[in-house]
């Protein structure tokens, strides 16, 4: 069983290659205009009625006061609630909600298998009786034991129902229906087979024990454990999803940090001589290529706004033929 | 002709004209425009109109210019222009401006559609497919897969299919002139993906490669207000003339006569105004005046080509424009050696100048730019003028402009000059950061051409008409005369149409000012109120 445990080692990094590229790519765009949208959750004292520092005479002579945790309350009410959909479209929220719970709590089994597999590794067997050599720890290997299966079967239950419901959903809401493209509902097939294949696996492993000895043996780089043609298939889809998933608008688990925190709440001034002058003097020596009457391809930003004439400036008429 | 249900791959076919609108669609509005006959009805595009401009996507015409393809050639010229406008919408020194927003928003939207209840323009037209915020959003993002990226062809039967031709990109054009950019779509979006921004970004592609814009926002708009002074056409000389007029008037009414300080070097405040103000509402550069002169402010006016006008269009169709006309102002306020630049009762000019064109100004151009609003709570609030509240014991409700508020965070300071002077103030629903927009909005107030006054005034000013209608509900009977607040030129300009679209002076006593006309109206000084009940 080489071939799949290469394709899982193979998967995996190309996932978490292709999630950085990404993450670069956009962390390294050159500085924007400013675009926020109020509330911002970080202005102090302001964010409750979405004001900000405008709110204040010579604002700029004053000490800026922002609130961190303003911002982390916002964001993990977002995260964790799906906050925007529970309170702009509730039918959908029944469903993307538990779905994505199931996602979390999916990663939350991941996290578990891969505690136990450390355990285990160390010689502290994972099982529902308490282990001795634990001394006052015993209890540790009894909790990590039956954490794993609560978490584990609840995940696949609610990925399953939800992500058949949010399917349906998707066909039954004419707005959503009109809008999908194929890709849509194969993502959210491709997500519902690897789920039911892992019910399938689950049927031959009912205590999570083969998973844990599959995660061992990726640790250790040793051969695979035995396992059913139902696992086999179940991780080959699971590594193809992961090989995919870093290709499409899936990855807006971060893509959301950039939405927020380096658009909608980035609120930074730009003051005279600060950090954020030299950025904007920089992009302002970009060369613009446009090609409307009113500019001058060729020339810089900074140029087509300071050297170009006003008299210069022409506009669209109609061609005479 | 009209075809409902509209798909996204619709936009690219040959007919006549995508969606008809009719009264029966229309958002239902409350008592007593709630019987049929209590608005006008709707109009058909002339047969000239048809020929000469697009009105392909809705009967409508935002882009008032004859653009529309007549040959083969022409058209492929345009799906030649077009495509290479987006590429340079993706690229890095052509779009630096908004690269990161707009790759952001093109990618992650996974189609949920939570965003459309919050579109005042769709849920006022009945939910026209064409105006959810996801549709030119949507169109755009297929047009970028299919055609700008490898495989593209292949991968759109999977990845969501469409046509770009000459129709899809007349209707995309016009379409991109449906959203008001107010942005509330965005407030709602779990992922923080902006299809106002989808809106603003695709008509700059329009105007930054093709020149193609409303001709109120470019050619009368930025350009002229560039090459003459003023996008009004207001030329220094007039701006000097007019400023008389308004001192003989302030004398008139206050008892005795103000200096308006102009071109005053080393003044603490440059205050600049829409230039709108001075030829359809002078009596609120007179009331800023007056507030200005007997708080004891120091303050000047620039008599200077472009300084005496506010506004800049750019801010919503075109990066460059906004980049010239903001550096024009800060240069001017440089050489006038002030210490800040405060912008009036206009919001679009609040956001150009002090939040999107922050970051094109750098060195002496970077001065020091706010809002009007906190420095008029201060005079409130300190007390520096003697107020009597009684004096404005009429209902009075604030409309907040999208630009100043929601887009920028000024939120009190405007309400609590209200509470304080306006004992029937009211709020209405939603409202701050929640607001609703004029209908004005991006442009929409000052496009005057053919038909879009129509259009505005019946879906993109319905849900503010429906709002200020509520927010009145109480005293609704002509017999009571009632203030609607909006403290921006643009939202006055739209407010004044909307009001006399639905003859709402005449059925309902709503009239509409600014906020510190209110103000003087309740200082103790003034024999004769300063607000005289006026429709104009």
């Amino acid at each position: 069983m080489i071939w799949l445990q290469a394709l899982v080692y193979f998967s995996f990094t190309v996932f978490v290659l292709v999630v950085l590229a990404k993450v670069v790519k956009y962390a390294t765009m050159p500085i924007h205009l400013r675009w926020e949208l109020y509330p911002v959750p970080h202005e102090k004292g302001r964010a409750e009625h979405g004001g900000s520092y405008f709110e204040e005479a010579d604002w700029w002579k004053k000490p800026r006061e922002t609130t961190l945790i303003g911002e982390l309350k916002d964001m993990f009410m977002e995260m964790l609630f799906i906050k925007r959909v529970f309170e702009h479209k509730r039918p959908l929220w029944w469903f993307t909600y538990p779905f994505h719970t199931g996602i979390y709590l999916i990663l939350t089994w991941f996290a578990l298998v891969f505690i136990g597999a450390i355990f285990e590794i160390a010689g502290f067997p994972i099982s529902a009786a308490s282990v001795q050599q634990l001394g006052f720890l015993s209890w540790l290997s009894p909790l990590i034991y039956y954490l794993t299966w609560i978490v584990g079967v609840l995940a696949m239950a609610l990925m399953l129902i939800f992500g058949l419901g949010l399917l349906f959903r998707r066909l039954g809401d004419e707005g959503m229906r009109s809008y999908s493209a194929p890709i849509d509902y194969f993502n959210l097939l491709f997500i519902i087979a690897v789920v039911a294949t892992g019910i399938a696996a689950w049927q031959y492993d009912g205590d999570f024990a083969v998973a844990r000895a599959f995660m061992k043996s990726l640790i250790t780089f040793s051969p695979l454990p035995s396992i059913s043609g139902a696992t086999i298939l179940h991780v080959t889809l699971l590594s193809l999803l992961f090989l995919y998933l870093p290709f499409t608008k899936m990855t807006h688990f971060f893509g959301k940090y950039f939405t927020y925190h380096k658009v909608l709440w980035e609120d930074e001034p730009n003051l005279r001589g600060g950090e954020i002058e030299k950025e904007v003097k920089k992009v302002l020596g970009y060369r613009i290529s446009w090609s409307a009457p009113h500019m001058k391809p060729g020339m810089t930003w900074a140029d087509e706004v300071l050297k170009v004439s006003p008299n210069e400036i022409d506009v669209w008429k109609k061609e005479e033929k | 002709m009209a075809k409902e249900n509209v798909k996204i791959e619709d936009i690219s076919k040959p007919v006549e004209q995508l969606v008809k609108l009719t009264l029966d669609d229309l958002m239902p509005l409350p008592p007593p425009y709630d019987k049929p006959g209590e608005e006008p009805e709707l109009t058909e595009p002339t047969p000239d109109w048809r020929e000469k401009y697009v009105t392909d996507l809705d009967g409508y015409i935002a882009i008032d210019l004859p653009w529309k393809p007549k040959t083969k050639e022409e058209e492929e010229e345009l799906v030649r222009k077009f495509l290479s406008g987006l590429q340079k919408l993706l690229d890095k020194e052509n779009n630096w401006t908004f690269l990161q927003p707009l790759m952001l928003s093109v990618e992650y939207c996974a189609r949920c559609q939570t965003c459309s209840d919050a579109c005042p323009i769709y849920i006022s037209s009945g939910r026209k497919e064409i105006y959810r915020p996801t549709y030119r959003a949507e169109v755009l993002r297929r047009i970028i897969k299919k055609y700008l990226t490898p495989g593209g062809k292949i991968k759109a039967k999977f990845t969501g299919d469409i046509d770009l031709n000459a129709n899809t990109i007349i209707r995309l054009a016009e379409d991109a002139y449906r959203c008001t950019l107010c942005r509330r779509c965005t407030q709602t979006c779990p992922i923080g993906v902006d299809n106002g921004l989808i809106s603003h970004e695709i008509r700059k592609l329009f105007s930054q490669e093709m020149g193609i814009a409303p001709k109120a926002l470019h050619e009368l708009g930025t350009v002229q207000h560039l090459q003459k002074g003023s996008s009004t056409g207001l030329t220094p000389d007039g701006f000097k003339d007019i400023i008389e007029f308004i001192e003989d008037d302030i004398e008139e009414k206050l008892g005795r006569r103000i200096k308006i300080p102009v071109d005053e070097k080393g003044a603490e405040i440059l205050l600049i105004h829409n230039a709108g103000e001075y030829l359809s509402w002078p009596e609120n550069p007179a009331a800023f005046a007056i507030l200005f002169e007997e708080a004891g402010i120091s303050w000047t006016l620039s008599s200077e080509q472009v300084a005496y006008d506010a506004v800049n269009y750019g801010v919503w169709y075109d990066d460059v424009q906004l980049a010239r006309v903001a550096t024009k102002h800060t240069e001017i306020a440089a050489k006038l050696e002030v210490d800040k630049i405060v912008v009036g009762e206009c919001g679009h000019a609040h956001k150009a100048i002090s939040v999107v064109a922050d970051r094109v100004l750098a060195d002496e151009y970077n001065i020091p730019r706010e809002s009007c609003m906190p420095i008029l709570w201060d005079i409130v609030r300190k007390k520096k003028i003697n107020f009597d509240p009684e004096k404005n014991n009429f209902p009075v409700t604030l409309h907040d402009p999208c630009n100043m508020v929601r887009l920028m965070g000024v939120v009190e300071p405007q309400r609590k000059i209200l509470r304080e002077l306006c004992p029937q103030f009211r709020e209405m629903e939603p409202h701050g950061v929640y607001n609703y927009c004029c209908g004005g909005g991006s442009g929409f107030a000052i496009m005057q051409s053919m038909n879009f006054p129509e259009w505005r005034s019946a879906v993109a000013a319905r849900m503010k008409f429906k709002q200020t209608l509520e927010a009145f509900k109480d005293c609704i009977s002509p017999e009571i005369n009632k203030y609607l607040c909006a403290p921006c030129s643009n939202c006055k300009g739209a407010i004044r149409d909307m009001l006399d679209y639905y003859n709402a002076p005449e059925k309902c006593s709503i009239y509409y000012g600014g906020l510190v006309e209110l103000m003087v109206n309740a200082m103790v000084d003034l024999e004769e109120p300063f607000i005289e009940w006026e429709f104009h």
